[in-house]
């Protein structure tokens, strides 16, 4: 080094030291590192750079700083003078920001590792480009500088200049954005190798046409295309990008959207499945090519990727003719879709052949029964667990919502019919309708007798057991029944049954066996047209079932009863210890598919059963332990009922014994030489086998509990005789103490079962629930008085135009009260239009055959009208008859004319619906007892009572009644509007005589407009219901119509109740007549009424009220908006 | 009558059942309807289409018929030559929503000479001594209940308003009427003071058993068809009220036993005389061919 330059570098570096110390420092060291590096002037132009640097501006010092700290570093990458032109750089940003440069020369070291010198300028240039003279955009800069080292170890520095173009775009909307961007960037770019490029040109795409897409998009890659197979990323950002140039595609659903859908779906198909999104793109529509994607995976469930190619053809021909129409097609939103769709699968839903199924099982049973999906049932979380099985709890059959088992649609339907008979069978030959006294066919009936044996489990046993037992109330010095500490007629006669045994489990599955076995068998008796679908079924649930030989012994002869009950007959295997077993267990189950037999004999049938596998050891055995069972049908049957009869009293002994506490699985009484040869045998645990698909899931306990309530409605007198009759409801504690037992419910409980799990508890709650809102006696309610008050006060007088007063009818005074009732006219506010929309697309079907219906209707407008003293054209008959009448000299008729009449149909209806607070009730829910008449007397207390059943009802999910008369106005509304009659829609509530509400839905002079279906929304129960004022009322306003026929609608939930609505001693009939009064005005009107009521105890009242109007009371609830349209087209027409 | 009789043509009142109608009674109905007739009270037959009530009363104007024959051949039913006998007279008129008074009363009818009056089939029945059975009585004009009333009570009586004229029932005259009550509720009702004047016949579906029998005899097929499609119509009936109007009736199950006889294929013939005369909607046609098919192999 030269004196002139250690002079220069000393003058430097105390000319360095009037700034902060690092600066001073860091030059010192810089300047030894580079000593000798370099030559003495370019050594000299570093340090006046860095000088120039350094005092720039106020805190330039900072970048002069990092420039000595980053340049012996630099220095040893870059040619001398690179290494001066990179200062030079660093100083060109410095004039810019100082921070700039700090940043620069801080990321210099990393980054120039693995960027070409020449690029050095680029890359501060690039970097430079997002600095706009703000904070934010220096802090942005900044962020790229020191972005870059990482960067670069995934990106070429190409790339990286897109990237920081890409980040320029973003900058000019957001800072943040970038920012995020940049830091995301950072992340994802390593993850995405050598599809980071492509990404950045995407990012690029979207940055220009819609950049606040940017980061969603960048939150989607992060899990999608890192996520995707690394064969298709490239190509599928490629689709990204092109779909992104297009309008209103959002980039981050369609990568979300379209790495599940490649992810769905076997690897040798992904590729095509980009490039079939492709070819939609390319005909221009990106919406179409990201619904593809999204719908994709939907429609891979029902067909094959093949299938779905064909499906996507179809699709691109709708394309070529209309490109929205192949949107909503790609959407599977179009019915064509839907057809080809329907035409490819060979996969059947559950919805679409729902109707079907119902009315099929309905025919099949002969009573009401609903088809759902399994996974509801499930949902309701009473006891039931398998989503994929079919089951039922005695009304309603659950099924699987889709079958695809088989390669045809044909077979996959006969799928589904299968297992709906089956379960169908189940309610049609009584499964559920087990009684525990009712004598079986084919056994002496151990019931009682064990029964009785149980409680007292040492005492000797009958000694005349041939004797058939009399259907006796055991005793209540029964232990058993003292034991479980309640009484015996709350429980159910399958728990009683169950009870038996000492193990519930397996008296559980063994009874599912025979009674499933007596089922099939009745079934394939009865459909002999479904025995082939049947036998296949059976055949291929036989083809699945496991090994016998590889299950421990007591399972192995249970597997054994499956086989046969599925209709195996050769090829049987058995442990070859419990051959005599094994054959006595194929008799019963051959006897359970005799013609005769009883739900009680499978149940006796299963006594037996257990009684025999008790006594086996679950060991497990070896292979050659089995042996084929002899095929002697014939010996079987000649066995006949004189073995058992033996057997009998070994039997009871075997199963009293088996009762004994300390008794697990044959420990004691079994022969001290069997012990011995089972040594080597470990006892294994009883785990129930394998479910059958098509048999699914068959809870008897449950099911005869939930439909216990029906029954005894149904059957009536019937069961009143039997253990039924006395049935109270179950309280909670009893339910638990049932469920405790109850094989149907598979839970853990806790160690003792004192404590119950929470799980338990919920399904418990549930199940009350569930039960409740089946039992008749709770959902009809005697109703009660509702409190009387007689009202005090005068006439009123209306203060405003939309005040009316009407007299009310006091039967028992015969005469009316003047001006008693005063109604105040509202119109009804307006909601959200979304429930009509709802309603429209859920209930589309039954619209469209309502419409159809209705549309009928319309030619019988222009018939031909006969009898008129004016027309087009005489009428012959009329005619000849006013002649003859001429000639035999009477008065002729002069009504001989006939003519085509366009305006004959002329229809005003008004409907009435009850917005009382009752029809807050969820029609899935039960109606508390007296719940309704429990209102206090007090104005103020009464409000407060309403209001909080009003908020119960809102509280729940369930469909309320309410909605389903908004439902059925929905469809009322569209029916009506086909038709062209004059309707208006009122609700009606109210509290007291001087507060009636009468809500304006629609008037009927009104139009039908956007507001209407607003207004729907939000009928909703308010308070009672005094009908006649509200009669009255609309009954003004159709009298005010001059249409031909004019109709009263009224859609209530119960009797007529509201405070003061009675008299002293005769609360209800106050209201009844008093309605029947205001439907007797409407009548002198010329206006027909009718009444349509949910209250299925609305028969008594409804007689007095309507006596002779026409009324219907609907069964069911969800019937009413499908009733209410035909009653009209009924009543109209 | 001078022309050839080219067809079998009876005079209205002079039509007289000459084989015994078969009919399967599955209640007491015959005794009641008999001791009815003795009386005089006039019978109201209700129930659902196909459920023999035409036919009940083609049985019992047999019956009646026969008894008359055999308990008082003095009688004025006429026994025919070769000693058989026959049954009462019976006028059968189907009813529809354009008929009037004058179709059951009469009318004056033009002629070269002027005009001649015509009695309707009621007033020769009434003048006859037959039975008069009004099918389906609630599809007439109101009007024509007006003329019921008087023939329906003590008086048994037609007014014939043109004529002036008032007309006893004969001895043996007795009126039947039937309707289908189909829905509880349908507007289309009779009026309780026309109702109440007879004595009402409950008609509903036999039982399978029966049912069955009744489908052997009338098809005159083989018991197992017979027995299912009686199964069949069972489970059809349970759709009633849900889907269907009305179940399917013996009628249809007869129709279809006798396509099977004629060798039409079980399934295929039960889709054609029963699902789909029953219902047009096509799910539950669909649903009722599963259970046709699942009944039938």
């Amino acid at each position: 080094m030269t004196q002139y330059n250690e002079q220069t570098m000393m003058n430097i570096r105390t000319e360095l030291g009037s700034f902060p110390s690092p600066v001073q420092s860091n030059f010192d060291r810089a300047r030894d590192a580079l000593t000798g590096r370099l030559a003495d002037d370019k050594l000299d132009d570093w340090a006046q750079l860095g000088l120039l640097i350094s005092k720039r501006t106020v805190r330039s010092w900072e970048a002069g700083a990092e420039l000595f700290n980053a340049s012996p570093m630099v220095q040893r990458q870059l040619p001398a003078g690179q290494f001066i032109s990179w200062v030079k750089i660093g100083d060109q940003l410095c004039t810019a920001s100082p921070s700039l440069a700090v940043a620069y020369f801080r990321a210099s070291p990393g980054a120039i590792q693995r960027l070409r010198p020449r690029y050095i300028s680029d890359w501060a240039q690039s970097c430079r480009a997002l600095y706009r003279g703000t904070w934010k955009s220096s802090a942005l800069a900044c962020k790229l500088f020191e972005a870059t080292p990482k960067l670069l170890e995934s990106l070429s520095f190409d790339e990286l200049r897109r990237f920081a173009e890409f980040l320029e775009e973003v900058s000019h909307r957001s800072y943040d954005m970038a920012g995020d961007a940049l830091e995301t960037g950072g992340e994802l770019f390593p993850k995405l190798g050598r599809d980071a490029g492509a990404f950045i040109g995407l990012s690029n795409t979207v940055a220009k046409n819609s950049w606040r897409h940017v980061q969603p998009m960048f939150d989607a890659a992060q899990h999608s295309l890192v996520e995707m197979p690394r064969e298709q990323r490239s190509s599928f950002i490629s689709l990204v990008n092109r779909l992104s140039t297009k309008e209103g595609v959002d980039p981050s659903r369609v990568m979300r959207d379209g790495a599940r859908a490649i992810g769905g779906v076997g690897h040798e198909w992904r590729d095509t499945l980009i490039d079939l999104t492709h070819r939609i793109a390319a005909e221009g529509s990106a919406e179409a090519s990201s619904a593809f994607l999204t719908t994709g995976p939907r429609v891979l469930e029902r067909v094959t990727f093949p299938q779905l190619i064909e499906w996507h053809s179809r699709g691109m021909q709708v394309m070529v003719e209309k490109e929205s129409a192949a949107e909503a097609y790609f959407k599977n939103e179009s019915v064509l879709s839907h057809e080809v769709l329907d035409a490819l699968s060979s996969s059947v839903e559950l919805d679409r052949v729902r109707e079907i199924i119902r009315m099929y099982c309905r025919m099949l049973a002969g009573q009401e029964i609903e088809v759902q999906a399994a996974q509801q049932l499930v949902d309701k979380n009473i006891g039931w667990f398998q989503g994929e099985l079919p089951t039922t709890e005695g009304t309603t059959i659950y099924l699987p919502k889709v079958i695809n088992r088989h390669p045809s649609k044909d077979r996959n339907f006969a799928f589904y019919k299968v297992i709906s008979t089956h379960q169908t069978g189940h309610i049609e030959f009584g499964s559920f309708r087990f009684s525990f006294e009712r004598p079986s066919t084919m056994f002496t009936d151990l019931r009682s007798q064990l029964n009785s044996a149980n409680g007292s489990a040492l005492e000797a046993v009958p000694s005349e057991i041939e004797e058939k037992p009399q259907a006796e109330t055991t005793s209540s010095t029964n232990g058993a029944v003292e034991k479980e500490g309640q009484d015996e007629h709350a429980s159910i006669p399958m728990s009683r049954f169950f009870d038996l045994f000492p193990d519930r489990k397996l008296g559980n599955d063994v009874f599912t066996i025979f009674e499933s076995t007596r089922v099939d068998s009745k079934v394939m008796d009865a459909y002999r047209g479904l025995a082939v679908s049947f036998k296949s079924v059976q055949d291929d649930a036989l083809s699945s079932r496991p090994d016998i030989t590889e299950l421990p012994a007591r399972e192995a002869l249970v597997e054994f009863m499956i086989r046969i009950s599925l209709g195996q007959s050769t090829d049987l295997v058995a442990p070859k210890r419990h051959m005599e077993v094994a054959r006595k267990l194929r008799r019963l189950v051959r006897l359970m598919q005799r013609e005769d037999a009883l739900v009680e004999d499978a149940a006796e049938a299963t006594i037996r059963a257990c009684a025999w596998l008790t006594e086996v050891r679950n060991e497990e055995l070896n292979e050659d332990e089995f042996e084929d069972l002899d095929d002697d049908e014939e010996e079987d049957e000649q066995e006949g009922d004189g073995e058992e009869e033996q057997d009998l009293q070994g039997l009871i002994q075997a199963f009293i014994e088996s009762m004994q506490p300390g008794e697990g699985t044959g420990e004691d009484q079994e022969s001290a030489e069997d012990s011995e040869d089972m040594e080597d045998g470990e006892d294994q645990d009883y785990s129930s086998p394998q479910e059958i698909d098509y048999r699914g899931e068959f809870k008897p306990e449950l099911s005869q509990l939930l439909s216990q309530a029906q029954m005894q409605m149904m059957e009536g007198g019937e069961f009143a005789d039997d253990d039924m009759g006395e049935m109270t409801p179950l309280t909670q504690e009893q339910l638990q103490e049932m469920m405790k037992n109850s094989a149907d419910i598979d839970i853990q409980e806790g160690q003792d079962g004192e404590e119950m799990s929470p799980e338990l508890a919920e399904m418990l709650e549930n199940l009350l629930k569930e039960m409740q809102r089946r039992d008749p006696q709770a959902q009809s309610q005697p109703s009660g008085p509702m409190q009387h008050v007689d009202e005090e006060g005068g006439p009123l007088t209306p203060t405003s135009p939309d005040q009316h007063v009407y007299d009310e009818w006091d039967f028992r005074a015969n005469e009316y009260r003047p001006r008693w009732c005063m109604v105040h006219e509202k119109e009804m506010s307006s909601g959200d239009v979304s429930f009509y929309r709802d309603t429209l697309v859920e209930r589309a079907s039954l619209l469209t055959m309502i419409k159809k219906q209705f549309e009928l209707v319309m030619p019988e407008m222009y018939r031909k009208q006969k009898r008129l003293e004016d027309g087009e054209e005489l009428d012959f008959d009329p005619m000849l008859e006013a002649v003859i009448d001429l000639r035999v000299g009477s008065t002729p008729d002069e009504k001989i004319y006939w003519r085509r009449n366009k305006t004959e149909r002329s229809v005003a209806v008004a409907f009435l619906l009850d917005m009382s607070a009752s029809t807050a009730e969820a029609i899935e829910e039960a109606k508390r007892p007296n719940d309704d008449w429990g209102a206090p007397d007090d104005p103020v207390e009464y409000m407060v009572w309403l209001r909080s059943r009003r908020t119960e009802g809102l509280r729940k999910s369930y469909k309320r009644i309410v909605d389903v008369e908004k439902e059925g106005v929905v469809l009322l509304i569209n029916a009506l509007e086909t038709l062209g009659d004059d309707y208006g829609i009122y609700g009606f509530s109210g509290y007291g005589r001087e507060n009636v509400e009468f809500y304006v839905i629609k008037d009927l002079d009104e139009k039908f407009t956007d507001e209407i279906p607003r207004r729907i929304d939000r009928i909703a129960p308010l308070h009672a219901t005094r009908m006649g004022p509200s009669i009255r009322h609309a009954t003004q306003k159709l009298a005010n119509q001059d249409s031909r026929s004019r109709f009263l609608f009224l859609i209530s939930d119960g009797r007529p109740q509201d405070r003061g609505y009675s008299r002293e001693g005769v609360e209800k009939e106050y209201a009844v007549h008093d309605t029947r009064m205001a439907l007797m005005e409407a009548r002198r009107e010329g206006i027909v009424p009718f009444c349509l009521t949910v209250d299925k105890q609305g028969h008594d009242y409804l007689k007095v009220m309507m006596d002779d109007f026409n009324y219907e009371v609907l069964p069911d609830v969800s019937l009413l908006p499908q009733r209410l349209l035909m009653l009209y087209k009924r009543l109209t027409t | 009558m001078a022309t050839e009789q080219l067809y079998n043509q009876t005079i209205i009142e002079e039509y007289v059942l000459t084989e015994e109608p078969y009919y399967l009674p599955l209640a007491d109905e015959i005794e009641i309807f008999e001791a009815a007739y003795h009386q005089r009270v006039p019978v109201l037959l209700k129930g659902p289409t196909g459920t023999g009530k035409t036919r009940f009363v083609e049985h019992m104007s047999w019956r009646l018929g026969e008894e008359l024959t055999v308990a008082k051949p003095s009688a004025k039913v006429d026994t025919s030559a070769n000693g058989r006998a026959e049954s009462m007279p019976l006028v059968t008129v189907a009813c529809h929503e354009d008929l009037t008074a004058s179709d059951l009363i009469g009318r004056y009818l033009l002629d070269r000479d002027g005009t001649r009056w015509q009695d309707g089939p009621l007033t020769r029945a009434v003048k006859s001594g037959g039975i008069c059975y009004l099918d389906e009585v609630v599809e007439a004009r109101k009007d024509t209940t007006v003329i019921i009333h008087p023939l329906t009570d003590h008086r048994r009586t037609l007014t014939i308003d043109k004529l002036g004229l008032v007309i006893d029932a004969a001895e043996g005259f007795l009126l039947v009427v039937s309707y289908n009550p189909g829905y509880q509720n349908a507007v289309k009702d009779l009026k309780h003071s026309t109702r109440q004047r007879f004595v009402a016949l409950e008609f509903d579906f036999p039982d399978e058993e029966h049912e069955a029998t009744i489908i052997a005899h009338e098809a005159d097929c083989d018991e197992e068809s017979a027995g299912l499609l009686a199964a069949l119509g069972g489970k059809i009936r349970n759709l009633r009220e849900h889907g269907l109007e009305e179940g399917a009736s013996t009628r249809v199950l007869i129709y279809a036993a006798k396509l099977i006889n004629e060798g039409i294929s079980p399934r295929r013939a039960c889709q054609v005389a029963v699902t789909w005369g029953i219902t047009d909607d096509a799910q539950v046609q669909r649903s009722i061919d599963e259970v046709v098919s699942s009944i039938f192999p």
